[in-house]
């Protein structure tokens, strides 16, 4: 086990490593320049050749990446061209808001569809099963900034329930933090789960129509015992990988929803720094985002042997 | 499942019954920005958000007035010499920093040393050091209350660019704003308001400065009576513009210093908010590569101006709120007089007949534009049309704003939907788009003659002088036809009912102080 999750950390380097070339290339190649946003249209030529070296974009480009990959290795991520922050805090503080909102998010999304896909499959073809096709159809085809400004105007304009904007810690004020986060949860819940449904609907379906199934029916096995003894341990597997892709694509930035509704996450850092050509932020932001991905997946890997006794970690 | 409904319906209502005083506070303006500041270091690290912060905490010795002329802020007086190179200025009496200390004549020594160091990275540092548009040759206390300015030669801008609000206003602040290693800590100023909390990504907080000293009087644009109204401003980040004007109805936010054309015709017909417009200074047009083989063609370049009907196009992309206004002068200023006044008409005979002169066979011309400010966009469209209309070919490419800029300053394009941002003396509009494209492809009309024209400007100071250089000036520019004028920019903020006393102002930044909330 140990050398297995060694071999897949260890393989998580290259995979880092191309990456940052890949991403410092591109941003490159993207027309553009820090120095010149900073000074709009006003600013002469001297002053932006100023700005370039004090920024130190006057350097070769293979020059910069080395130095910007020896400060990596040392736990150095640079710092902001926009505000002169260090980017390794700023990753960390905005990733708290991310991982935040999406644990929650995924876990409902999950606990709210994996027994409506259950519940779909059992009752296939019936009223209930169509609903809930048509609800996880509807939901994962509706764009989430639509339906965050839509919930917004409903629980925050129309209704006053809820605030519009802003973003208190948990740490800081729990019932607080509540109010603000209820709003993104559960539009990132309610889109997400649409996807989940449909594949603990289809994983479901397929095991229910395997002999087991059938044979234990034929035992006597009562309908609720088939379900959640038999049919959900199989079905679950390829829910839980699915579910583990979700959680790593969001955990990297979750912009939309972090833009509507105001959060400082990681997405929102990621999109202001792309629009800024913040060329350390970018950078930082898409390392941090590929190596939560390799490791949510690698923990998702692990935990497979719990509901599928036949996979096993070597 | 109807008990799990009954039981979230039961729970949100709870989390709300108690949200009513969580996100009010009495005392307290909540302003949007669109992003957030960069720092708060003034005339260095900035944007147009971290300007707006900024101006309510620092003050200089002179600031823009409502007229967009420039008058005395920490200055009681100034007094120039008869040669036009030495500036007296008299400090006000009774002015204090935000951390008790007396405004000296010191204070400003060393502050505009500081911004003389080229590692302070002052954007206006080269306009003062004799690389643009003057040279400072030395600065003095004379006396506790006096500082004496030297000028290598006369400057009619000299506090034109002293008050400019992305220098920073040139603002004067105590010597504990930096840490003992010469790093910004944060402003200690002697504006209205004081840094309270910056919490980077969400908001800027600032607080009431008690002990402020206004300036009699009324409130003059960066000038006049700046007596601070409320407790506390909070400036939230809010990105997306639907979930600003979301906030704005909530009661969530309280100003919204600029809105978008589309959005204030709607929230116009809103009872519970009020909006505020005015024409700033800022420019919006169509630029001409003038190197560039096609628009090259002066003939081309006013056939497409004869293809175009600017009146319905400036009425189409802003809704009908701005006029349109074909010379770089802005129609705010005082130097606007009827020579600049006469908008182009559409002649789709002239663009024909000018057309077949420049020989024209239906070669692509692209037109550049964003949708970062769907303005640029917008005009592209519409003059797309106009000169397809004319038998132009016309193609319009999209870029983001970085993107766009980056062509702007190399010159990389045949035309542009471009804003500039405001210039508060005519000379400086024009030498904004005036240059020498060899050593600044970013400028848009390479004429020596006009060059020459706009030195001169920068260096007089009567007014009818000035007025028959802007003039002739202008005379040539349609002759050389360099670019299009369209209009100069709205300023459109919207506040909810209980705020009192909020005005967009000339230059387009908010202003917070002598306003209050009920």
């Amino acid at each position: 086990m140990r050398a297995y999750i060694a071999k897949r950390v260890a393989m998580t380097v290259p995979t880092l490593l191309l990456v940052s070339i890949a991403v410092f290339v591109l941003m490159r190649l993207v027309p553009g320049d820090p120095a010149q946003l900073m000074l709009g249209d006003q600013g002469d030529p001297a002053q932006l050749d100023q700005l370039r070296r004090a920024m130190g974009l006057d350097r070769s480009l293979p020059v910069q990446y080395l130095i910007w990959l020896r400060n990596v290795a040392h736990g150095d991520l640079g710092r902001s061209l926009a505000n002169d922050l260090p980017v390794l805090p700023l990753l960390v503080e905005r990733f708290q808001v991310t991982a935040g909102i999406v644990l929650v998010a995924v876990a409902i999304a999950a606990s709210i569809a994996v027994p409506a896909g259950l519940l779909a499959a059992w009752r296939q073809n019936s009223l209930a099963d169509l609903a809930i096709v048509a609800g996880s159809t509807l939901l994962l085809s509706v764009p989430s900034f639509w339906f965050g400004l839509l919930l917004l105007l409903l629980f925050g304009v129309k209704l006053g329930w809820l605030p519009v904007i802003g973003y208190v810690p948990f740490v800081e004020d729990p019932w607080r933090a509540l109010q603000y986060t209820i709003l993104p949860v559960v539009t990132l819940a309610l889109i997400e789960s649409g996807v989940i449904t449909r594949m603990a609907r289809a994983s479901t379906i397929e095991v229910l129509r395997l002999e087991y199934i059938t044979h234990a029916r034929a035992k006597g096995v009562p309908e609720s015992g088939v379900l959640w003894r038999h049919a959900l341990p199989n079905a679950f597997a390829p829910t839980w990988t699915l579910i583990g892709l979700i959680l790593g694509n969001l955990l990297g930035g979750i912009a939309v929803v972090e833009t509507v509704f105001t959060l400082p996450g990681l997405g929102r850092l990621l999109v202001d720094a792309i629009f800024a050509r913040d060329y350390p932020v970018v950078q930082g932001c898409m390392l941090l985002a590929i190596l939560v991905y390799v490791l949510v997946n690698l923990v998702i890997d692990l935990l497979y042997p719990l509901f599928d006794p036949r996979v096993t970690a070597e | 499942m109807r008990h799990w409904m009954t039981a979230a319906v039961a729970a949100t209502a709870l989390i709300a019954a108690a949200a009513g005083d969580v996100w009010a506070q009495a005392g307290t303006i909540r302003v949007r920005l669109n992003s957030d500041i960069r720092s708060t270091d003034p005339g260095t690290n900035r944007d147009e958000n971290t300007d707006a912060v900024v101006q309510h905490m620092i003050e200089g010795l002179v600031a823009f007035k409502e007229d967009a002329t420039v008058g005395p802020m920490l200055a009681e007086k100034i007094a120039v010499s008869e040669d036009a190179t030495t500036y007296t200025f008299t400090l006000r009496d009774g002015v204090t920093f935000h951390n008790g200390a007396k405004l000296t004549a010191d204070d400003v020594v060393w502050a505009w040393k500081r911004y003389a160091d080229p590692a302070t990275k002052w954007r206006c540092a080269p306009d003062f050091d004799g690389r643009g548009l003057m040279k400072v040759t030395g600065v003095e206390a004379k006396d506790p209350r006096t500082v004496v300015f030297a000028l290598a030669k006369p400057s009619a801008l000299f506090l034109t660019v002293m008050a400019r609000v992305d220098c920073g206003s040139t603002g004067i602040y105590h010597r504990d704003s930096v840490g003992p290693d010469g790093k910004w800590v944060q402003p200690i100023g002697t504006g209205p308001f004081k840094l309270g909390e910056w919490k980077r990504g969400e908001y800027v907080e600032l607080l009431r400065n008690t002990a402020y000293a206004a300036r009699p009087g009324r409130r003059d644009g960066y000038t006049g009576n700046k007596t601070p109204l409320v407790d506390r401003l909070r400036f939230v980040v809010i990105p997306d513009a639907a979930a600003a004007k979301a906030a704005l109805l909530s009661g969530s936010v309280d100003l919204l210093p600029d809105t978008n054309n589309a959005d204030a015709a709607e929230l116009r017909k809103r009872p519970e908010v009020a909006v505020h417009e005015t024409q700033t200074m800022s420019m919006s047009g169509i630029l001409f590569q003038t190197k560039d083989p096609q628009v090259g063609d002066v003939r081309l370049r006013k056939a497409i101006l004869a293809a175009l009907d600017t009146t319905e196009i400036v009425k189409a992309v802003t809704e009908g709120e701005a006029r349109p206004n074909a010379s770089p002068i802005p129609t705010a200023s005082p130097f606007h007089t009827a020579a600049h006044q006469a908008v182009p008409k559409q002649d789709l005979a002239l663009a024909k007949k000018l057309l077949a002169e420049a020989g024209y066979k239906g070669q692509a011309i692209k037109i550049v534009a964003t949708k970062r400010y769907p303005t640029s966009f917008d005009t592209a469209v519409l003059a797309q049309a106009m000169m397809q209309a004319a038998g132009i070919n016309a193609e319009i490419e999209v870029l983001d704003w970085a993107t766009m800029l980056d062509k702007y300053s190399k010159g990389d394009y045949q035309m542009m939907s471009f804003l500039y941002s405001a210039r508060l003396d005519p000379a400086l509009s024009f030498e904004m788009i005036t240059g020498p494209k060899a050593t600044q492809p970013r400028k848009v009309w390479d004429n020596p003659e006009a060059i020459a024209m706009i030195q001169d400007a920068l260096a007089v100071g009567d007014r009818a002088k000035r007025q028959a250089i802007f003039d002739q000036l202008y005379a040539r520019f349609q002759a050389d036809r360099p670019m299009i004028v369209l209009y100069n920019g709205m300023e459109t903020g919207v506040t909810r009912k209980q705020v009192k006393g909020y005005a967009s102002f000339v230059i387009g930044v908010p202003r917070l102080w002598g306003v209050s909330i009920e």
